[in-house]
């Protein structure tokens, strides 16, 4: 058992602050995503997690174990580097059996543990290649062989995919989910990537400037994200921002916006009620808005806003629209092919009013979650 | 990726530039060795031509001063003083610049800039100005007239250099690929060892050449710590007592021997020398 527990961690490089007072844990064999723009601490987080930072304070528990102090060659734990880090004097052999060969293990053990990471990681026939002469994908993959063969507790994952390319990168999402089915290890990813963290893990940590702004599966990330910033950062194309007020009066509860005024379903408009007249500022995903020339398709939750075609993007199975409605705010949306679209075309749309997110102005916290 | 770098095919007129301005090069570089040599297996009518302008090409070539030379028992006994005082100056400033080299290219050391410069320092006075002092101190410490005094005045001059090929050996090594050793298992020793150690080599190996060049030609120091002890001298010390003697050639078949057993050091040293021996470790 490797669950990992991170309590009260607090990382100072002199007088700034890089991880703030932050506490996680992460289930034995979990896959746990550390997701967050450049600079948020996610790397650093992720090398103390390794020992190759201090822990300034507060505690680090790796299967019951206080690592604080532990130095990185006694932890439990396999780190893959953003660059590799392959030793570029070693074959693939020996990069793999590096790690085993300094712990002592008998040469019997290194072949078969060679053979099997050889085989699961598809590098048959590299064994006496140098790193310089594999390709990217390759070398990605002998990193991973090289983690895996030494049997972590933990296994930790520093922007893995970030030096390969875009197809690569695809097949490389699919190999660590493989990875992570078979070895049922306790993975621990670092991205700046949401796609990369969505598709992958169970768990996503979002973090900025040091701390966590919410700790979910991806699904509740992407359907409830507590606060504005979870909504920008997660999904693609980015969400739809407004300023807004809630008018609850009569039957009709919504939001006067800049696009209009938007309808919510009843559920949450009942909840809703008490905050007539706060301003809020809103989320709504491009996937959220939709076009559709028949009336009778329309749910009594939507609402029509009108706007003008800008920028069409092919998004190859879709379009992406950028629009303006009358008053100038911009609506990005989704629409199937079928559609003949032209810049400078009126058209109108509705958004759906279950999935408006809705943000207090100043806490910037969804006020329904 | 593999990386493969490939030049466009250059232009008739291009190949012609440059395959002259290669001649050039080479004349000037070979040019030397050229006369050295032709001077050292020349004979006797080859060289006294009694105002004739001296031929190109001896006329009649012969190697009867190398067996002269090789015939000489104090010849031998200097040669390998040479070569043990080279060696050994060699070895004695790997073993000592290696770890300084290492520890002031990879950590912060309080002082550095100061340290850095207290090296380099050794190295901004004339030798001249500074064989006084050091052959005094010398002979206060009872290392004069010894080999070990040579050798330790040679990696005085040397260790400067050393350590500032090794910084920049150690420097140039991606801090990833010793902490990927570090999370592997490997101790301070191991990552040092087996990391990088083997990846410093190429600029380590240079120093290693430049260690040996400058003590086989070293000559100030080696004659004042030598001094009136024949048979610890080396070939420079050699050299300077023969400088006019009979025949005239022997100086050139000499100069012939000096360089011989440095040019087999360099090629012994140069296949460590390969040049992006760390591409392929981090992209």
């Amino acid at each position: 058992m490797a669950d990992v527990i991170l309590q009260s961690i607090v990382k100072k490089f002199g007088n700034s602050t890089i991880i703030d007072n932050l506490s996680m844990s992460i289930n034995d064999g979990e896959f746990v995503t550390l997701l967050g723009p450049s600079g948020c601490g996610k790397t650093t987080l992720l090398r103390m997690i390794a020992g190759l930072e201090t822990i300034d304070s507060g505690d680090l528990m790796v299967a019951g174990k206080r690592y604080n102090s532990l130095p990185a060659q006694k932890r439990r734990i396999a780190m893959v580097f953003q660059s590799y880090a392959l030793f570029p004097h070693m074959t693939v052999q020996k990069n793999i059996l590096f790690g085993l060969q300094i712990n002592g293990v008998s040469r019997l053990k290194m072949q078969q543990k060679l053979k099997w990471a050889v085989g699961f990681l598809h590098l048959n026939g590299l064994e006496d290649r140098f790193p310089r002469e594999i390709s990217g994908g390759q070398r990605q993959r002998v990193a991973l062989a090289r983690a895996l063969v030494l049997d972590p507790d933990v296994l930790l994952l520093d922007e893995p995919l970030s030096n390969l390319d875009a197809a690569l990168r695809e097949t490389a999402v699919e190999e660590l989910k493989r990875i992570h089915r078979h070895v049922g290890k306790t993975i621990i990813y670092v991205t700046h990537n949401q796609v990369e963290a969505m598709s992958m893990s169970e768990r996503i940590a979002l973090i900025n400037n040091g701390r966590i702004v919410q700790y979910d599966s991806p699904t509740i990330l992407y359907d409830s994200p507590s606060n504005i910033f979870a909504a920008e950062f997660i999904g693609s194309p980015p969400i739809n921002i407004y300023d807004g007020e809630i008018q609850a009066e009569g039957d009709v509860t919504g939001i006067v916006t800049d696009i209009g005024f938007l309808r919510i379903d009843k559920e949450r408009a009942s909840r809703l009620r008490d905050f007539g007249g706060r301003k809020v500022r809103i989320g709504i995903r491009p996937q959220c808005i939709c076009f559709s020339g028949h009336k009778d398709s329309r749910r009594s939750t939507d609402s029509e806003i009108d706007v003008s075609v800008e920028l069409v993007e092919n998004l190859g199975d879709k379009y992406l629209v950028i629009g303006r409605n009358i008053s100038g705010a911009v609506v990005r949306f989704l629409i199937t092919r079928d559609e003949d679209i032209i810049p400078e075309r009126k058209m109108k749309v509705f958004v759906d009013g279950r999935r408006i997110h809705i943000f207090d102005t100043s806490t910037l916290l969804n006020i329904l979650s | 990726m593999a990386i493969e770098r490939r030049q466009a095919p250059m232009t008739p007129g291009k190949k012609v530039i440059w395959g002259t301005g290669i001649l050039i090069g080479l004349f000037i570089v070979m040019g030397p060795v050229y006369l050295l040599v032709k001077y050292s297996i020349s004979d006797i009518q080859s060289i006294n031509t009694g105002g004739d302008p001296i031929p190109w090409w001896p006329f009649d070539p012969t190697l009867q001063i190398f067996l002269y030379l090789f015939k000489d028992q104090h010849f031998y006994h200097v040669l390998l003083n040479s070569v043990i005082v080279a060696f050994s100056t060699v070895m004695l400033s790997m073993a000592l610049g290696i770890p300084a080299a290492y520890v002031l290219g990879r950590y912060r050391v309080p002082g550095r800039k100061a340290l850095l410069l207290g090296i380099i320092s050794v190295r901004l006075f004339p030798d001249i100005a500074s064989v006084i002092p050091v052959v005094e101190f010398f002979i206060h410490i009872g290392a004069h007239q010894t080999y070990w005094g040579v050798v330790l005045a040679h990696t005085l001059l040397a260790l400067p250099y050393v350590i500032f090929i090794g910084i920049g050996a150690f420097e140039s090594i991606p801090s990833d690929l010793e902490q990927q050793a570090w999370v592997m298992g490997a101790g301070s020793f191991q990552t040092f060892f087996k990391i990088l150690l083997p990846l410093a080599v190429p600029g380590l190996a240079a120093a290693a050449i430049y260690t040996f060049l400058l003590s086989w030609d070293e000559f100030i120091f080696a004659y004042f710590l030598m001094l009136g002890k024949q048979e610890i001298f080396t070939l420079t010390l050699y050299l300077n007592g023969i400088k006019y003697a009979e025949p005239q050639n022997l100086l050139a078949a000499i100069s012939v021997c000096l360089s011989v057993p440095v040019v087999i050091f360099s090629l012994m040293v140069q296949k460590y020398m390969i040049a992006g021996v760390s591409t392929g470790s981090v992209k």
